[in-house]
């Protein structure tokens, strides 16, 4: 490996460069960091030799296939269903044809394509080898870190930040939009909230600095210091002002220009006859409305003929700031990326360390946590008032409470993420305790943590909260339990249904009444259309029938009839109880890590998973088996991955 | 106080319980006409939002000879202002293969589009720019705001149909074809921030006279960053550049009807309404939560905006495709589960009711409208206000005859007071159309549409 460094600014960015490798024909010179954290980091050369396997394996094996049995109907301008595999065959590793050929492997797989009726079918075999290959078509991705958008602050963040910097409210930035969380964010303003950055600057100049005469207030001394006295020039006080409010605000210290572009506003108002305090006002409102406040911007140009260059420690200290706690770097992190040493691997685990046992990452749950769990519209969502007048405002926050420090425990002590499914302890208060039965036991509004004597609950299956969310106003629905759990816990895809469901619940009223909801549901498995998914989602949802719409036990359901919590999984494995089902999730604990870990990573990445993160999910899980799968090992390897750490810039 | 003062300020600030510098409501004039003429008053393009489609048979009236005279009962509340009401049956949706299994995630953002996402990149937003959107970059820089959208839910749902980006669950309107435009949903906010009035004390309103410049040098300043940064990112920056300039246009809006409130104020008459014009509505926040006081301040708001010519281009999206319950109704079921009825009676009563509901509300603000004078006619004489839904039966998720109810002449564009049966168009064809009636050139059609609608033209 050849170490050589680009000298810039002061600061050194230090890259190692790999042998030559030609990708695809693109002829891209691949960089990877020292920040090599992870033992299993694929090396370049391996990579390389596992690109050129696969190519040669997709040439041999994979082109005949698709044009024996695929190309009359997906390809040369045909493209049933949409998918056309001669156009993926050009690019196979392209993050565009990716769908194509999952949709492919799982219709060759399952039988269902090439359709009976065709002259040429393929063999046992040939299916079989069709999907082993198609399986490594992520080793045809170039290593990319993939896209590196500038993103604005969020609500919550951008809130979180004035209160850090300025100790004002957060609440100061409630009237933001809500952000549209996913995979990705997304942050746009309508031209009527595209005044509310001005707005909220103004009402935090309002709250910290005193009023035009009045002495100052003690903030406004820390971020102004004393005025200029007899003989200083007030310009230049003025600048060290705008340096360090600059450097506070855009995270990192502000170039020349842009101290200049501040003095050029300290001048504005001097010219319009504004006193010094009044003009560092506007000074400090222009660094409020700047966009290197509102985005996390780099610290320097990169200047080299690079692709993909390492982040610099100021924009790593904001990017972990942001993950974990959701708001501005602390003098901590600041001061190890005024250090440029940040980077490095031992210091950064130890701040990744160091930031999980803050109270501040709870921003984890609100942030992660409660997304993945699903319960961001619990608060709000509509129950039949009638049928559960427990669900007050009070329960449904101490379902919330009981998920996040649930999800904080493990964090905080480094639990492995099956905990998250099997668990004998829970967090409850009062009147959280009569959902558990145990109200005779726990009193108060305090939550407190709680040994479980019931098997049955303990972890995110036996959750209130979780069985609260996925459940419909009036009944509980097995279908949605069997879908959360599918996706949410074990990371599968859930195909939606058909468009045009066909009428199966033309169940006649006086045909189903005295059904249980159980049996009812069952109905779907006698339609073949529907049989297919239902027979996989609707047998988890039954196991967790025993809990009602907002989480009480129960052993009969609405309908009178005694519930019957038991069935099998398509795998053979069979249950008779909440209990028996959580020890089988308990049980796939790759797949449930393998779950978080895209999951986090995409929320790390603040975009979709795409092409080369596959094998950095691979390389991570490789990694995190190793240590138990504990959650902050899990934190700690995201944190350090090949994506988080390096940038693209061209 | 001025003697054609054209608001009443207690009126509006009943609502809001402050008394504050109302810089827009000073004056109320329209800020494109030639000073001393009473001209015509400006036409306004409305739309309103309801999901899942409606139940056929209590939508549809029996036919276009006894549209006046015997009406279908989801539009009972309409009837007072039939005649200035137009419907039309046979406009498609959009077709929306190759997203079969993502139907509710389509009808919102194929509204005003007419489009379907781009499917290779279907994760990100990319469809196009919506139709309320074209109205407004043509007409939005004659008012303060180029454009009104509001919301009664949050915008946040997460579902993820056929890897769609879940913003297209809960958005109909995009500024381009990468950009959402994200609705208001507090109208306290709407109201603050439409009229200048807060309901907060220690908040500052008024605009400070440097920010224009201050603001100038920051976009300046923000240059040299952009030079620095990759593609994608300049992009992502010139996003939050073009709304700080919006706030600069904004902010000269404001000063310039200031000065001629001040020029008024001194005697010079410049711009003009009619004297026998309504003074502005007033706009009392509900204290409750429920559905449809809320859902009427909302309507308040746009008939407001719109009345004191702020906008000129809306969109309210009434009611989203997720997880929505009518406890007003006096059930607690969720709109769409009650959508897939297969004609079961009591889910066909409960989809009616809220289908009823909604246009009930429609029709509320439609009436508020009739009811103000403006110029020579009533404020919904100038407005062209639509209501629909972006499925035609939720049961079956149909789109062939997408339900549409359009209510006023749009100065004088449209044939109201009659039903069209057998017009064939798509939804592009509409909205192409409309933005025709209100005068906006286009260079392309919206979608796919391929022709106007020439029969709802007057």
């Amino acid at each position: 490996m050849i170490h050589f460094a680009i000298r810039r600014q002061g600061r050194e960015i230090r890259l190692r460069r790999g042998p030559a490798v030609s990708v695809l024909g693109a002829g891209v010179w691949f960089l990877s960091s020292v920040l090599g954290l992870t033992e299993t980091d694929l090396d370049d050369e391996a990579f390389a030799a596992l690109q050129a396997e696969t190519k040669k394996g997709f040439s041999e094996q994979v082109t005949p296939f698709v044009k024996n049995y695929c190309s009359d109907c997906h390809g040369n301008k045909k493209r049933k269903g949409g998918v056309d595999l001669i156009a993926a065959l050009k690019r196979p590793g392209q993050a565009r044809y990716l769908k194509h050929w999952k949709l492919a492997v799982s219709n060759v797989k399952d039988f269902d394509m090439p359709p009976d009726d065709e002259e040429k079918l393929p063999t046992d075999e040939e299916r079989r080898q069709f999907e082993d290959w198609i399986g490594k078509i992520k080793y045809l991705s170039p290593k990319d870190p993939g896209p590196f958008v500038l993103r604005r602050l969020t609500k919550v963040e951008y809130g979180n930040t004035l209160r850090d910097l300025y100790g004002v409210d957060p609440s100061v930035a409630e009237d933001l939009p809500d952000e549209v969380f996913g995979a990705g964010y997304l942050n746009t303003l309508s031209p009527l909230q595209s005044e509310l950055y001005l707005g909220i600057a103004n009402a935090v100049l309002d709250q910290i600095l005193a009023p035009m005469g009045k002495p100052p207030t003690a903030v406004q001394k820390r971020l102004f210091e004393e005025p200029p006295g007899k003989g200083e020039d007030p310009r230049e006080a003025a600048r060290k002002v705008a340096r360090r409010l600059a450097r506070d605000a855009y995270r990192r210290p502000p170039t020349d220009e842009e101290v200049e572009v501040l003095v050029g506003v300290y001048d504005l108002a001097r010219e319009n006859e504004l006193g010094y305090p009044e003009a560092l006002r506007l000074l400090f409102k222009a660094v409020l409305v700047s966009p290197q406040f509102l985005f996390i911007t780099p610290a320097e140009e990169i200047d080299s003929e690079q692709e993909i260059v390492p982040l610099d420690d100021y924009q790593m200290a904001s990017r972990l700031s942001y993950l974990i706690w959701s708001t501005v770097p602390d003098a901590a992190l600041y001061e190890l990326a005024a250090a440029g040493t940040l980077h490095q691997p031992e210091v950064l685990k130890a701040q990744v360390k160091r930031l999980l046992m803050d109270p501040r990452s709870r921003a984890l749950f609100d942030g992660f946590g409660a997304q993945w769990l699903g319960l961001g519209d619990l608060e709000s969502k509509t129950f039949d008032e009638a049928k559960y007048p427990l669900m007050t405002a009070e329960m449904r926050a101490a379902m919330v409470e009981e998920a996040r420090l649930f999800f904080e425990d493990i964090v905080r002590k480094n639990e492995s993420v099956v905990r998250f499914v099997d668990s004998d302890h829970t967090f409850l208060n009062g009147t959280l305790a009569g959902l558990y039965g145990l109200d005779g036991s726990i009193t108060g509004p305090e939550m407190r943590r709680v040994k479980l004597e019931d098997p049955n609950r303990g972890g995110i299956l036996g959750m209130p909260a979780v069985l609260a969310t996925t459940s419909f106003p009036n009944r509980t629905s097995p279908v949605k339990r069997g879908v959360w759990v599918l996706e949410q816990v074990l990371g599968e895809h859930v195909p939606p249904p058909p468009a045009n469901v066909p009428p199966l619940e033309k169940q006649d009223q006086k045909e189903v009444a005295g059904l249980t909801l159980r049996e009812r549901t069952e109905l779907h498995v006698t339609n073949a259309t529907c049989a297919n998914c239902h027979k996989v989602l609707d047998p988890i949802g039954f196991g967790l029938e025993n809990f009602d719409a907002i989480g009480r036990w129960r052993e009969v359901d609405d309908s009178g009839g005694a519930i019957d919590a038991s069935g099998e999984l398509p795998s053979g494995e069979r249950f008779a109880s909440p209990r028996d089902l959580k020890a089988i999730v308990a049980g796939r604990e790759e797949a449930v890590a393998r779950n978080l870990v895209e999951r986090f990573l995409a929320y790390a990445l603040c975009r979709p998973l795409q092409g080369y993160d596959e094998i950095v999910v691979d390389q991570l899980m490789e990694a995190i088996a190793k240590n138990d799968y504990r959650m902050q090992t899990l934190v700690i390897e995201v944190v350090a991955s090949y994506p988080f750490t390096q940038r693209r810039v061209r | 106080m001025l003697k054609n003062a054209l608001i009443d300020r207690r009126t509006c600030l009943k609502g809001a319980g402050a008394s504050l510098a109302l810089p827009l409501l000073e004056t109320m004039g329209w800020a494109d006409t030639i000073a001393g003429k009473a001209s015509k008053p400006p036409v306004r393009l409305g739309f309103m939002y309801m999901p899942h489609g409606v139940i056929m048979d209590q939508f549809w009236p029996t036919s276009p000879e006894t549209f006046l005279s015997s009406l279908p009962p989801a539009l009972e509340s309409l009837r007072p202002v039939l005649d200035r009401c137009l419907m039309m049956k046979g406009i498609s949706g959009v077709p929306i293969s190759p997203f079969n299994g993502a139907p509710h995630a389509l009808e919102l953002s194929t509204w005003l589009t007419a489009t379907l996402p781009d499917a290779p990149t279907r994760h990100r937003v990319n469809i196009a720019i919506s139709a309320d959107q074209i109205a407004a970059n043509y007409i939005g820089a004659l008012t303060s705001l180029p454009s009104l959208e509001l919301a009664t839910m949050p915008q946040t749902h997460k579902e993820n149909q056929e890897g769609l980006h879940e913003a297209y669950y809960s958005h109909c309107s995009f500024r381009s074809p990468t950009q959402t435009v994200p609705a208001e949903i507090n109208p306290r906010s709407v109201l603050k921030r439409l009229f200048g009035q807060s309901d907060k004390p220690g908040r500052s309103t008024e605009v400070d006279p440097l920010d224009r410049q201050m603001l100038d040098r920051v976009i300046g300043g923000a240059r040299d960053l952009r030079k620095t940064l990759p593609q994608g990112d300049q992009h992502k920056l010139d996003e939050y550049l073009d709304s700080v300039r919006a706030v600069e246009r904004r902010i000269a809006a404001i000063e310039y009807r200031q000065k001629e409130a001040a020029l008024e104020k001194a005697g010079v008459r410049a711009s003009r309404r009619h004297e026998s014009d309504s003074p502005p509505i007033e706009i009392k926040i509900p204290e409750g939560d429920k559905r449809s006081e809320y859902m009427q301040v909302m309507c308040d708001l746009n008939v407001l905006a719109f009345q004191t010519d702020t906008t000129r281009i809306s969109t309210y999206i009434g009611s989203t495709p997720n997880g929505v319950s009518y406890p007003e109704l006096g059930f607690s079921d969720q709109h769409h589960s009650q959508t897939h009825h297969n004609n079961e009676a009591e889910k066909v009563r409960k989809v009616a009711a809220i289908t009823k509901f909604n246009i009930d509300q429609f029709a509320y603000m439609v009436k508020r409208m009739a009811d103000l004078r403006e110029g020579d006619g009533t404020l919904l004489d100038h407005c062209l206000m639509m209501w629909g839904s972006g499925l035609e039966d939720g049961n079956k998720h149909a789109r062939e005859n997408l339900p549409f109810i359009i209510a006023g002449g749009g100065g004088g564009a449209v044939n109201t007071g009659r039903f069209l049966t057998g017009v064939s168009g798509n939804q592009g064809d509409l909205l192409t159309t409309l933005l025709d009636c209100i005068g906006v050139p286009l260079d392309r059609p919206i979608g796919l549409a391929t022709k106007q609608i020439t029969a709802m033209k007057a």
